[in-house]
This record gives structure tokens, C-alpha cells and sequence, in this order.
């Protein structure tokens, strides 16, 4: 959803570079346009760079009939429709296209036929805005000033909800190979693990299992400078050593970052360790290939009042007060049996309520 | 039209923190409140703009001023900002088209 994939990248560039050039048409046909108001133009420019974009992306498109077909007849009637604005049918006919292209994507998305991804939310967002122009009444407007109001006050912010729901929902429930779950991105490795990258994974688990085992007692992790971030009302909280973040070490065992503790009605429990990279985007050494593949967490809002995140919206919008950022490298080590894996991303909070239970 | 849409945008995230308010995220809950009311006060002044109202204009100016600093510092900064196409439109984009409408004189500017 926040990558642009390979073969929409030309969408992109198409559309950026019809941007200057709806411009210039505006300008080439002045008579016209100075008939017009301004909201028009406006959606005149946004049909057609959105146009430009659908005709891009017939090119790598190619393998896919349908596909192909449905570009080449949306991106030829928006770039028709984006120069004939004088036309006493265009905003019936151009809100009909727009409406009835972003519900044709979302069927699309639906079905499964595609993924949502930064060039194909650009165009809907752009075409979600060509349709408020189009629709808005402009001053000295008459005729049905009062239905297009009211047309204007359900379908924006109902295309608007329907689409980001529809992307974020498509997103979450089918993520790539590479996305463990929400917000999280694994390192590239190999498929299938070799034994001697399993065996190195096991040296890796008894040498980090054996370093913490003193930490089982959560007054030496805080003596040795561990601290939780944020609430402990939730089923398990993180504890990082600042010092050791700084530090910079990579994976070693006798140095984690971060301690996992879950927070249970007899005192914080030890689930695990976290390795951290101190710079963000760069991955830690993978001793055990698939098996202790590190994650980054990518787009999510982090409050600043203590460890508490949520996730970036498609439109790249975090709750007020939260910052979009994007963590660096991390590995955990679970020293409880986690029925995800020892090295996995996430560990079952059913578990820790069991472990509370227990 | 543009404040409406930025109003929406809020308005998706403040909901879309409510899940994780449900977690036992209680700081979240008071920003999930917070963003639905900052989407509402946007929808507010996009009315107000609408209606030509010279205190909207301003409000609507000053509040883009903010988020578009807040944007370039968060895009500065080394951690790890999103600076793909949605959100170079969404966060830089818009806020310098509504600066720029509603710089201009009235009778230019668009509904």
C-alpha cells in the first residue's frame, strides 16, 4: 500500500507529465476557459493528468486484456471529457466517469485482480477531488444548485470513506510476502532455511536465552538501565536500554536493546529479547536466513506520550499529536513458547493471558 | 473542496486510532477525540470559507501554515517519514494549494 509497484511506476510519470501540459491546453484554449469558472478548470486539469495516468499504465498492462482495454477507454474519456468542459452534458458525463471509474477500481481491488499502492490511491485521490469540482455549484449558478449540494455532501465523503476502507481492508487482510502484519516489513532472505542457517538460528536462541535468563527478576533488567515505554496496561510492553541502543551493538546476545516482558497480576514476566539496529533501514545480520529474519515496522503513528502506536492511514495521516515514522531494524527472541515461532514478529497475547492465568 | 477532503482525512485517522484505543492504548483515545474534532473545525472553516468569511480565510490559512511546517520537519527529520506520492499530495501538496486559492483575491477564488 506505501510502495509503488514496479509496473504502476510509469502511471506516475505519465501523469506528472500531463500536469503541465492539461495546463498549457487551458491556456492554448483561453476563449473557452475564461467562460468557465475555476472549479472547472481545476477538474478539467485532474481528469486529465488522471487520464494520462490510466493510459500509462496500458503499457505494462499489456498481458492483461481486460485491463488493458478498460485504460485505454477510461484514459481516452477522461482526457475527451478534461477538454470538452464547455459541453452542456460534462458534469453529468464526467461524474458518472469519475464515479464510475474509483467504483470499477474498488470491484477491482475486491475481486482481487489488484493491489492498492501509492500511484493507484494518488489517482483516486485525485479523482475524488476532480468529482467535488465537479460537482460543487459555483457562484451565479442556478439550476439545481440545491441537488448538487446535497449530491456533493453524500458522495465525497462517502466515495471518500468507501475507498480508504476498501485499500486499508484489501491491505491488511492480503499482505504481501514480505509484510508480516500491519506496518511490519521482513528482511529479504532466502525461501527455505539451510541447516546450517538452522543451526546458527539455534545458537543464536540458546546463547540470547541463556544472556537473559537473569532478567527473568525484572529489578536486574531496571538495574542494568531497562525501562518500560509506555502503559502497562496492555498485555506485554517493551523495555529498552538506551544505552545499548546508542551503543550500537548487533546481535549480541549479552547487549538486546530490548527486554519483552508481559505484564501480568504477579509482576512483569519475560517473554523475550529485541535486537535493534540503531540507524533506520538497514537489516542486522541474518545468521538464520528466513528463520531470524529482522522486521522494520514502516508507517506507523507513534505518540509521544509513551510506546503507544497506531497505524497510518492510506492518505498518510496519523491522529493528531502522532508522528509517522519508521523504526529501525528489529529481531525478537522469545524465550516462551510462542506458537508464532522463536524468531517471529508477534507473539500471541492469548499466550500472555494464559501466562497470566497460570 | 480541498478542506472538506483534509477534514476527511482526519477524520479516517481519528477513527482508525479507535481500534487500538480498544487495546488498552489509553493516550490514543485523546488524540482519536482531538483529530475528530480538528476534522470537524476543518469542515467548519471550509464552511466559512464558502460563506466568504474573511475569520475562516484566516483560520484556514493559519492551519495549513501549521501542517505544512509540521510536514517538512517530520520530512526532515531522519525517522523514517513517508515521502511517497500520497503523502507528498495529502501533507505538502494540499496544504500549498489551499494557502495559495485562498491567497488570492475572492472574486479568483475558487468555491
Amino acid at each position: 500500500m506505501f510502495d509503488i509497484a514496479p509496473d504502476h511506476a510509469v502511471g506516475l510519470y505519465a501523469g506528472l507529465l500531463a500536469l503541465p501540459f492539461a495546463v498549457l491546453a487551458l491556456k492554448f484554449r483561453h476563449a473557452a476557459a475564461s467562460r468557465v469558472p475555476g472549479t472547472v478548470l481545476g477538474a478539467s486539469v485532474l481528469m486529465a493528468t488522471s487520464g494520462a495516468i490510466h493510459l500509462g499504465l496500458v503499457w505494462t498492462h499489456l498481458e492483461e486484456g481486460v485491463t488493458a482495454v478498460l485504460f485505454v477507454l477510461n484514459g481516452i474519456a477522461y482526457l475527451a471529457l478534461s477538454q470538452l468542459f464547455t459541453w452542456r452534458w460534462w458534469r453529468p458525463a464526467s461524474a458518472a466517469l469519475i464515479a464510475g471509474t474509483l467504483l470499477g477500481y474498488l470491484v477491482y481491488i475486491v475481486l482481487g485482480f489488484d493491489g492498492p499502492d501509492q500511484v493507484a490511491i494518488a489517482t483516486k485521490l485525485i479523482e475524488l477531488l476532480a468529482l467535488a469540482l465537479v460537482l460543487v455549484p459555483v457562484r451565479g449558478e442556478t439550476s439545481r444548485r440545491k441537488l448538487r449540494w446535497r449530491t456533493l455532501g453524500v458522495a465525497i465523503p462517502v466515495l471518500t470513506v468507501m475507498t480508504v476502507a476498501v485499500v486499508w481492508i484489501d491491505a491488511l487482510a492480503r499482505p504481501d510476502e514480505r509484510h508480516a502484519h500491519a506496518g511490519a516489513l521482513l528482511q529479504a532472505t532466502n525461501e527455505v532455511a539451510t541447516p546450517g542457517q538452522e543451526a546458527a538460528a539455534q545458537k543464536l536462541y540458546n546463547d540470547t536465552s541463556s544472556a537473559i535468563a537473569p532478567y527473568r527478576d525484572w529489578r536486574k533488567a531496571w538495574a542494568d538501565g531497562y525501562r518500560p515505554g509506555g502503559s502497562q496496561t496492555m498485555p506485554s510492553t517493551h523495555w529498552m536500554n538506551q544505552r545499548y541502543v546508542d551503543a550500537g551493538y548487533v546481535l549480541d546476545p549479552r547487549h538486546p536493546q530490548g527486554l519483552v516482558y508481559a505484564n501480568t497480576k504477579h509482576g512483569p514476566q519475560l517473554l523475550g529479547a529485541m535486537f535493534q539496529m540503531k540507524r533506520i533501514g538497514e537489516f542486522g545480520p541474518d545468521p538464520g536466513g528466513p528463520v531470524t529474519a529482522w522486521h522494520q515496522h514502516e508507517n506507523i503513528c507513534c505518540t509521544p506520550l509513551g510506546f503507544e502506536f497506531s497505524l497510518m492511514t492510506p492518505t498518510a495521516t496519523c491522529p493528531l499529536g502522532a508522528i509517522a515514522i519508521t523504526t529501525p531494524a528489529m529481531l525478537h527472541v522469545w524465550i516462551v513458547d510462542n506458537p508464532s515461532g522463536r524468531f517471529a514478529v508477534d507473539f500471541d497475547e492469548k499466550l500472555v493471558r494464559k501466562i497470566d492465568q497460570a | 473542496m480541498l478542506l472538506l477532503m483534509q477534514g476527511l482525512f482526519w477524520l479516517i485517522a481519528g477513527i482508525s486510532a479507535a481500534p487500538f484505543v480498544l487495546g488498552g492504548e489509553v493516550f490514543m483515545a485523546a488524540l482519536s477525540v482531538a483529530t475528530m474534532l480538528l476534522a470537524l473545525a476543518t469542515l467548519l472553516v471550509g464552511i466559512g470559507v464558502l460563506w466568504r468569511r474573511r475569520r475562516a480565510r484566516g483560520l484556514a490559512v493559519a492551519l495549513e501554515v501549521v501542517c505544512l511546517f509540521g510536514s517538512a520537519v517530520l520530512l526532515l527529520l531522519p525517522i523514517g517519514f513517508n515521502g511517497g506520492p500520497v503523502s507528498l499530495m495529502v501533507n505538502v501538496a494540499l496544504p500549498i494549494a489551499v494557502i495559495i486559492l485562498l491567497r488570492k483575491s475572492e472574486a479568483e477564488a475558487f468555491s
